[in-house]
């Protein structure tokens, strides 16, 4: 299928799935080496269209490899190997004739610490724009205050928008990169222990913000805090030695886990 | 007791106090070695267009005779008694009793041509009075040197206009109107002539040209008849340029100042050969600060004369400013290119450790080497391929396949290359990856990741490169010399005559003028003090280049700081 398909198919092609939502990401049975070790286990899982999904497990458990398989960014590594399929919204995103820049477009994500770009926090919101090509300036600057908004971070840099995003506070540069990956409108945004290197405030306000964007993007996050997970996740997923231990609805997993090695997990007993 | 002190020696070396301590004395002696260095060069060079006080000198010589010398002390230095006595020769001296140290003294004679030497040495104790008289004036000639004596008459066309006091009036007014007419003439030689001379050599080469076959569809006795009728234009324009050109000569021959030298010998001296004239002796503090600068921006805005030892340094100014420019145009694209190359594209590996490794080693060849490669490579290889494609009609006679600026830049980035390379790599691996990352995540392909965000944030890398490579070069002589550099360019690289900048000329460089001045020039005592002031020049253009660079790098470092931390 062209890569321009990948863009333009709208979010609302039925598609059936193991849960009663429309699914988002489909894995089917993946496999990821790194080298010679594997890293990911026939990891198969339906992740639920505009719902926020947490992956918990202990370091080391494959869940940042994971995400990092749905937009791709594996690919920057040389050694890495994969088997399986995922398909986002019906297409298989490791097929040959798909343009990875154009996958990411859809599929936004944003790191454990902040990296805004070293310009302006308008060009940081407007980059992923440009990218696309050109828009009007009234266009880009309505753009741009509507992501900013969406981040919860307008009203704070609204009469500072020229100056260097390098001046924002941790917290805030984490929102303007929320706000940055916002901006180009994917359809799903992996949020890889995006509150982990903040502080408490900050966190709480990132997590305010994935509850209110969760109506319009699909959202994974991964976590390592159990807590968080509990917190803002419909879904969650428990994996172990990259394997995949347990996926259900986070009140299930947290409060009737089905497996012995997630509740050992969630109780502490390892981790 | 004992056992007490050495511990406490112990404690002393332990607690690193001693180590601090050689620190700072190793850097406390760099900087007083950089400074003495320059203080040492800027006193010796700029003392030299201080108009120093004549001095008329009674002298008894060896054979017992007395003679006067009318001169500037220039140096004076101490003597061992059996060394000075070995200098002496076989000659037999009476050297005052107890005498351990003979003090010797460098009098600037001048006059040279008309009382040779142009500099001795006098011994002090043989000195019998020094006087400062008031009244002798100083010529600077154009030709042969300064001129000492005392104003005797003024005269034009074999005529005497004006004698004693009056004479050096009338000198003043009449170097003041031949100020203005030396500048018409040198508008003219520079500008006009020189502008119809370009042509004319164009003109020929394009008949040449015609000759050697015309373009497919015209009309080949035409275009001779073209040319014909804008050669006859061009010599006529030359002709009148010409006439106007002699008839300021004639004018500026008229006249002539006669002085007496302390001996009593007339010295003529033509008026158009007068630079300055000035009366040292009589001159106030603020007078001689008036002609020290006067000395100094004549020094700076002048062409040379005199083999170099006289006159400015602009063309050599100009001529290192322009190569060092060009170099970094040509380097720096190169450099970076390559670096992105090895450190974003090319897969890591045993190759590419050692190409690393030969980029670290090319720093390391002996600049002479890249001299002798420029010349067998650009000069006679490029050039001549050059010269046989684009310009067979000045054959035998070559354009490009002479050295020239072009290829004397194009060695000296080659030079430099492997600066901005190991540079500009470092930049990039200073990078964090989250940044690339996030650019990566936003749908950038690697291509625009890098020129949006990775090259702008290594700039300053780059640009240290940069800075690096400029302070190399601009010091370099020794390639130099293969590849372009001469001791008198005709011409500068840039003029007002189409294509404007003329990048197969040769040209003069400072690094090469203080060699050229310093050892070979014909007359080396006269020439040191100006071997200092082109040296701290050439260290005072190097630091101002390096300085604007520097400028431009903070700036950026200052845009992207904190992307590191």
């Amino acid at each position: 299928m062209p890569a321009a398909d990948l863009r333009t198919q709208s979010s609302d092609a039925p598609r059936a799935s193991s849960s009663s939502q429309d699914a988002s990401l489909v894995v089917d049975d993946l496999c990821l080496y790194y080298g010679e070790t594997q890293a990911l286990k026939n990891v198969s899982l339906t992740i639920p269209k505009r719902q926020a999904t947490a992956f918990i497990g202990p370091s080391g458990c494959g869940k940042s490899t994971l995400l990092r398989c749905f937009n791709r960014m594996n690919d920057l590594i040389d050694s890495v190997r994969v088997t399986g399929s995922i398909s986002l919204e019906g297409q298989d995103i490791n097929a040959k004739d798909v343009d990875v820049a154009q996958l990411r477009r859809r599929v936004g994500m944003v790191f454990q610490r902040p990296n805004p770009f070293p310009k302006s926090i308008y060009e940081n919101v407007a980059y992923g724009m440009r990218l696309a090509g050109k828009m009007p300036k009234p266009e880009m600057d309505e753009r741009v205050e509507w992501a900013l908004r969406s981040a919860a971070l307008w009203d704070e840099v609204k009469d500072r928008l020229k100056e260097s995003a390098l001046g924002l506070s941790g917290g805030q540069q984490q929102r303007l990169v929320i706000a940055r990956a916002v901006a180009i409108q994917p359809s799903v945004l992996l949020l890889d222990e995006s509150a982990s290197a903040l502080d408490p405030i900050s966190t709480l306000k990132i997590e305010e913000l994935i509850h209110q964007l969760k109506s319009d993007y699909t959202i994974v996050i991964v976590t390592h805090n159990m807590q968080q997970a509990a917190r803002v996740s419909d879904y969650t997923a428990f994996l172990y030695l990259g394997e995949l231990i347990e996926f259900d609805r986070t009140d299930d997993v947290f409060t009737n886990p089905k497996r012995k090695k997630t509740e050992d997990y969630i109780t502490g007993r390892y981790g | 007791m004992l056992n007490e002190r050495t511990l406490n020696v112990r404690a002393w070396f332990r607690s690193g106090e001693p180590w601090i301590w050689v620190n700072a004395a190793a850097v406390g002696i760099s900087i007083a070695a950089v400074t003495g260095i320059l203080l040492l060069i800027a006193w010796r060079g700029f003392a030299h267009f201080w108009p120093a006080s004549v001095a008329l000198i009674s002298y008894e010589s060896s054979t017992g005779e007395f003679e006067t010398v009318l001169g500037e002390i220039a140096d004076s230095e101490l003597l061992p008694v059996g060394q000075y006595l070995e200098s002496a020769g076989s000659r037999t001296e009476a050297l005052p009793e107890g005498m351990v140290q003979v003090e010797r003294l460098l009098i600037k004679t001048g006059n040279r041509r008309v009382e040779p030497p142009d500099f001795s040495w006098l011994v002090a104790h043989r000195i019998k009075e020094v006087r400062y008289p008031p009244d002798v004036v100083v010529l600077e000639r154009m030709e042969w040197g300064n001129a000492y004596g005392y104003l005797t008459q003024v005269s034009a066309d074999g005529a005497v206009v004006s004698e004693g006091a009056a004479a050096w009036q009338d000198l003043q007014h009449r170097l003041q109107r031949l100020s203005t007419q030396r500048a018409e003439i040198h508008d003219l030689e520079q500008g006009q002539l020189f502008s119809t001379n370009y042509q004319l050599e164009r003109l020929r080469l394009e008949r040449r040209a015609l000759e050697m076959g015309a373009p497919e569809g015209d009309d080949p006795l035409a275009a001779a008849a073209a040319l014909d009728a804008r050669e006859q234009e061009l010599l006529a324009d030359y002709e009148v340029a010409e006439s106007t050109l002699r008839k300021l000569r004639d004018e500026l021959r008229r006249e002539a100042i006669t002085l007496t030298s302390a001996t009593g010998r007339t010295i003529e001296v033509n008026l158009s050969d007068v630079v300055r004239a000035w009366k040292p002796n009589q001159m106030s503090w603020t007078a001689k600060l008036g002609h020290y600068g006067e000395s100094l921006w004549i020094f700076l805005s002048d062409d040379p004369r005199e083999a170099n030892t006289e006159g400015g340094i602009v063309p050599a100014i100009f001529g290192t400013v322009m190569m060092v420019l060009l170099m970094s145009v040509l380097v720096t694209p190169f450099g970076v290119v390559a670096a992105v190359y090895l450190r974003e594209y090319a897969r890591q590996g045993a190759f590419v450790r050692l190409i690393r490794i030969a980029v670290n080693n090319l720093a390391g060849v002996p600049s002479i080497v890249y001299g002798v490669f420029g010349l067998g490579f650009f000069v006679y290889f490029l050039g001549g391929s050059l010269d046989a494609l684009f310009y067979p009609e000045a054959l035998p006679s070559p354009t490009f396949g002479t050295p020239g600026l072009l290829w004397a830049s194009l060695t000296l980035a080659l030079l430099t290359v492997p600066v901005v390379i190991v540079s500009t790599e470092e930049g990039l691996t200073r990078i964090p990856r989250s940044l690339r990352e996030g650019s990566l995540a936003l749908g950038a392909t690697k291509a625009e990741t890098l020129f949006k965000v990775v090259l702008p944030v290594a700039s300053p890398s780059i640009l240290t490169g940069m800075i690096l490579a400029v302070a190399r070069a601009a010091g370099e002589v020794a390639p130099l010399m293969l590849v372009g550099v001469v001791k008198l360019a005709p011409a500068l690289p840039v003029d007002g005559n189409f294509p404007y900048l003329h990048l197969e000329r040769k040209f003069m460089h400072l690094g090469f003028h203080i060699y050229d001045v310093g050892f070979q020039s014909p007359n080396v005592e006269a020439a040191r003090p100006l071997v200092y002031a082109t040296a701290l020049l050439l260290v005072i253009l190097i630091i101002f280049l390096n300085l604007t660079a520097i400028m431009l790098r903070n700036r950026l470092e200052n845009r992207y700081r904190g992307v590191e931390g």
